[in-house]
């Protein structure tokens, strides 16, 4: 068990977090119970006052746990400097069985936590407050999925053993052994390619045709091809190492921490194009939706294609 | 329009400020409330302002139900539309006499050009121009009493509810208040004034007097 | 677009700088608690960045050195106390494949008497190539001669040993050797009680017979590979204590974690105490206080509205104290190289007491102290400014 200093600070802070959760967990089931919206009573304003405390905690956590999640990425690269074999984060994640369920996890709670936001943005703009019922349910199913985070968190970096020798990124991402990742990036990226363009073409013509639903899905659909697509192929471009994979070594100095830029554009767009199929927005709303998911979606797809191109041009062939 | 219907309002321990009182208001109505402190004037406007809500009863403002609606819609609702204008000012003393006139305004976060224009607009009104940016506490007693009806007028509201506006006034500067009164009248504000100044009584120019004593309207 | 309007796009969050204004003036408004408040904040994170930062310097400084070790050191046992080994063992480790060169090393200690010393000797050999720089520079070192560092030389001075010295071997016989330099080093080096001398005059005095040695320096060509091609060593070699560079790292800065963590540990519980002040003192408004916020509220401001001006409030004095705490801290560790904090880190590890603290800038520290400070100051104030913001602006006003 190591504990480094910033391992005992993500200890401190999932401290705080899941106390403040805990009070708004308890806060959601009291005003699910008890929510009268015609009542007039002292309950219920009282529940009112509590659904203030209740959002005010969500997005608190919300706000802290998006930088917090960047912090959590460089401690694992932190980590893989004193873990044998280790060369970026993608080592530590490998050696051992919570880690990757835990990064899917803490990237789906940032997804879910920004949704409960904006949710209750809508909720507070409506004097009836139709989804105040449903969002605080919502939390509740958020608050199992923190805890759950929680435990996976402390659980991993609790077993992480220095005497284990791990592999890195280089044998995780190969593309010969028989995994399903590994048959994935030797796909022709021509194939890929074609995928992730045609994917952001769908992504135009169902916002100008506004189907919010097609578009949330399209955009579902777009994280994965993209995340795919730049592991396989646009990633070697920035590594400049037809067999360089790795989608954690992105965040490191020598690439100019660019994985932070590409994630960062990427979940905003994808966030803003999901949110519409899930939340019942205004015209106008959807429309500014729709507009913000495409610009920074574009700007993903424009960032990762120059790479390539780039390369192509100070080197005249591709890898 | 303003209603009240039917209300009540019971603080802690029991204290009855209002027992059943119905009430309406026209639209560009003066009306003068009349009582004693205590008698519950002030809490009638508390309740039209949604300031407080009723034990029981309803308070409808343009037919919308203030009393029901929750905290955080009655306060924009009365941003937009009540002005208040209190005993002792409750201005902020260490701020000037802009910052808080503008305050107000802060949440609806507009832009500067617009703080701007309606600030010169409400200054001038009053006639104070002079003092934009004075420290409110080197102020005196008239002049405070005008920042705060500036204040309560910057957002231009349709119901003005003023509690004991003249009592820390001497009888000069409450006949100016009054003026001002008949100006925001001509506006066709509706203008709801508790307080036990004798001065309001007699004016030509308010529509009613309503006598509250004990919780209760006087017929 | 305005700046507001960026914000609001990428995160239904948009700051009101009016709201934020007034948090501003505030704060002014307040001076005396305030400047108490982010004084006592500051001091506190200055004192976790003090702790940080020198750590930080002493495991940079320790790598450098770490660097400077052999890849993989073979070090002969007989029942598990350290032993010498043979120097033609050296061919069995060559036959690994990844290995590019083993250097017999031969190096030990000498315990002189008189002055309670013990000294470092170090055998050196013209054409061999080591690890250490120090080794590696031209020197030209006579075959009964050696190179003494200068706190070597004080000694021997004290002690009537002026030209030469006389090393007692442990059959008894007297080995003398000529002084023939004084050797400059770095002082912030390990052992600065440093002779160097020729291999074979080492081996002599040592007592080592025929091609005994200290221990064997394998060097490997891909740093990747060293755990892997020590398995196979120890398979050679099962008597023998394998020790790898990495390990000596990895051994270091668990060492240096620990110590930060101690601080962290007390830290920690000296933020909570603190947490529990600020709750207190931003929980208790006064009268005049109370009255302002039912006034806000009087005038259309939601509980939304005061709520954000509460931890507006709250993120500015924390932020505030945040690069306070930072500055000072790098002015103390930095400036005025630390003092009394840095003899906490320094009572066990050989480095010299004046020592001075490079520069290193990690800015991995700087977010552990930002996530230290900042959100635990605000997480304090949501629970106080939720109430005052939930207050009834009719009750405060009358």
């Amino acid at each position: 068990m190591t504990l480094t200093p910033e391992i005992l600070t993500i200890y401190i802070l999932d401290g705080l977090f899941l106390f403040f959760a805990t009070i708004a967990f308890i806060l959601s089931i009291v005003i699910i119970k008890d929510w009268d919206f015609n009542a007039t009573t002292k309950l219920q304003y009282s529940l009112e006052k509590k659904s203030y405390l209740t959002s005010t905690i969500i997005k608190y956590m919300f706000y802290i746990k998006l930088p917090f999640f960047l912090f959590f990425i460089f401690t694992l690269d932190n980590i893989s400097l004193i873990l044998p074999g280790a060369m970026c984060g993608a080592g530590v994640v490998n050696s051992n069985e919570y880690a990757t369920i835990l990064m899917f996890l803490k990237l789906i709670n940032l997804y879910l936590f920004a949704y409960w936001i904006l949710l209750d943005a809508q909720d507070m703009k409506q004097e009836e407050q139709p989804y105040l019922k449903q969002k605080f349910f919502i939390f509740i199913g958020l608050y199992i999925l923190l805890v759950l985070e929680i435990s996976l968190e402390y659980s991993m970096f609790s077993s992480i053993d220095v005497k284990d020798v791990v592999d890195c990124c280089g044998a995780i991402f190969s593309t010969n052994d028989n995994t399903y990742l590994s048959k994935a990036l030797s796909l022709s990226p021509w194939v890929l390619l074609g995928v992730f363009y045609m994917n952001f073409a769908f992504l135009i013509l169902s916002a100008i045709y506004k189907h919010p639903y097609i578009f949330a899905i399209l955009n579902l659909f777009f994280i994965l091809i993209s995340l795919l697509s730049l592991v396989a192929f646009f990633g070697t471009y920035i590594y400049e190492l037809p067999t360089h994979h790795c989608p954690f070594c992105l965040l490191q100095y020598e690439y100019d921490y660019i994985g932070y830029f590409l994630y960062g554009v990427l979940f905003v767009g994808t966030f803003n194009g999901l949110v519409v199929g899930f939340i019942p927005f205004t015209e106008i709303e959807i429309i500014q939706k729709y507009k913000i998911s495409l610009f920074f979606n574009f700007i993903y797809l424009v960032t990762v294609t120059l790479y390539p191109v780039l390369y192509y041009l100070n080197n005249g062939v591709l890898l | 329009m303003i209603k009240l219907l039917n209300v009540s309002k019971i603080y802690d321990k029991n204290v009855i400020a209002l027992d059943d009182v119905s009430l309406t208001f026209q639209e560009g109505e003066l009306v003068v409330l009349k009582g004693v402190s205590g008698s519950g004037k002030s809490t009638i406007l508390s309740l039209i302002g949604g300031l407080v809500k009723p034990t029981s009863g309803e308070v409808l403002v343009d037919n919308k139900k203030i009393s029901k609606i929750p905290d955080h819609f009655v306060s924009s609702f009365r941003q937009k539309n009540i002005g208040f204008i209190f005993q002792k000012y409750n201005l902020i003393s260490m701020l000037s006499v802009a910052e808080n006139i503008l305050l107000p305004l802060a949440p609806l976060n507009l832009s500067r050009l617009e703080h701007k224009e309606r600030l010169a607009k409400v200054l001038g009104l009053f006639s104070i121009e002079d003092k934009r940016d004075v420290v409110v506490k080197n102020l005196s007693g008239g002049q405070q009493q005008r920042v705060a009806i500036a204040r309560a007028n910057i957002n231009s509201p349709k119901i003005i509810l003023a509690d004991e506006p003249t009592a820390n006034l001497d009888e000069k500067l409450s006949i100016e208040f009054i003026e001002i009164l008949k100006e925001l009248k001509s506006q066709n504000r509706t203008i709801i004034v508790a307080t036990h100044d004798p001065l309001f009584f007699e004016l030509d120019f308010v529509d009613r007097v309503i006598e509250v004593k004990n919780a209760k309207i006087v017929l | 677009m305005k700046l507001q309007n960026i914000w609001f796009v990428v995160l239904a969050c948009k700051v009101n700088l009016y709201i934020l204004e007034y948090s501003i003036k505030y704060i002014f408004r307040d001076k005396y608690k305030n400047i108490f408040i982010v004084i006592v904040m500051s001091l506190l994170v200055a004192l976790l960045a003090a702790t940080l930062f020198i750590s930080n310097s002493m495991k940079a400084k320790y790598n450098s050195i770490i660097d400077n070790y052999p890849d993989i050191v073979i070090t002969n046992q007989k029942a598990l106390r350290d032993s010498t080994i043979d120097e033609n063992e050296i061919d069995k480790v060559l036959t690994l494949k990844g290995v590019t060169s083993v250097v017999a090393r031969v190096w030990g200690h000498y315990y002189f008497l008189n002055a309670d010393k013990k000294f470092l000797i170090l055998g050196r050999d013209e054409f061999e190539t080591y690890f250490n720089p120090l080794l590696n520079q031209k020197m030209n070192i006579n075959k009964e001669s050696m190179l003494v560092s200068k706190d070597v030389k004080k000694i021997l001075n004290d002690n009537y040993y002026k030209k030469y010295f006389n090393f007692i071997k442990s059959d008894g016989m007297i080995e003398k050797v000529k002084i023939q330099n004084t050797l400059d080093l770095d002082t912030s080096v390990k052992n600065p009680l440093l002779i160097i001398m020729n291999k074979d005059l080492a081996k002599n005095i040592f007592q080592y017979k025929n091609s005994e040695v200290t221990d064997l320096a394998v060097s490997v060509a891909n740093k990747n590979e060293i755990a892997f091609i020590a398995t196979k060593i120890k398979i050679l070699f099962p008597n023998a204590r394998i020790t790898i560079k990495d390990d000596l790292r990895v051994h270091y800065e668990n060492i240096y974690n620990l110590r930060s963590g101690f601080f962290l540990t007390i830290f920690i519980i000296t933020f909570f105490t603190f947490f529990i002040i600020i709750y207190d003192k931003v929980s208790g408004l006064n009268s005049e206080q109370r009255q302002e916020i039912g006034i806000l509220k009087a005038l259309g401001w939601r509980v939304s509205d005061v709520l954000n001006a509460k931890l507006y409030e709250g993120s500015i004095i924390s932020l505030l104290s945040y690069i306070l705490g930072i500055s000072f801290a790098l002015i103390y560790v930095y400036v005025f190289n630390a003092p009394y904090l840095k003899d906490m880190f320094l009572n066990n590890y050989n480095l010299l007491p004046d020592f001075k603290i490079a520069f290193t800038m990690d800015y991995e520290t700087l977010a552990l102290l930002f996530f230290l400070s900042v959100p635990i100051y605000i997480a304090a104030t949501i629970i106080p400014s939720w109430r005052v913001a939930t207050l009834e602006a009719d009750e405060v006003m009358r």
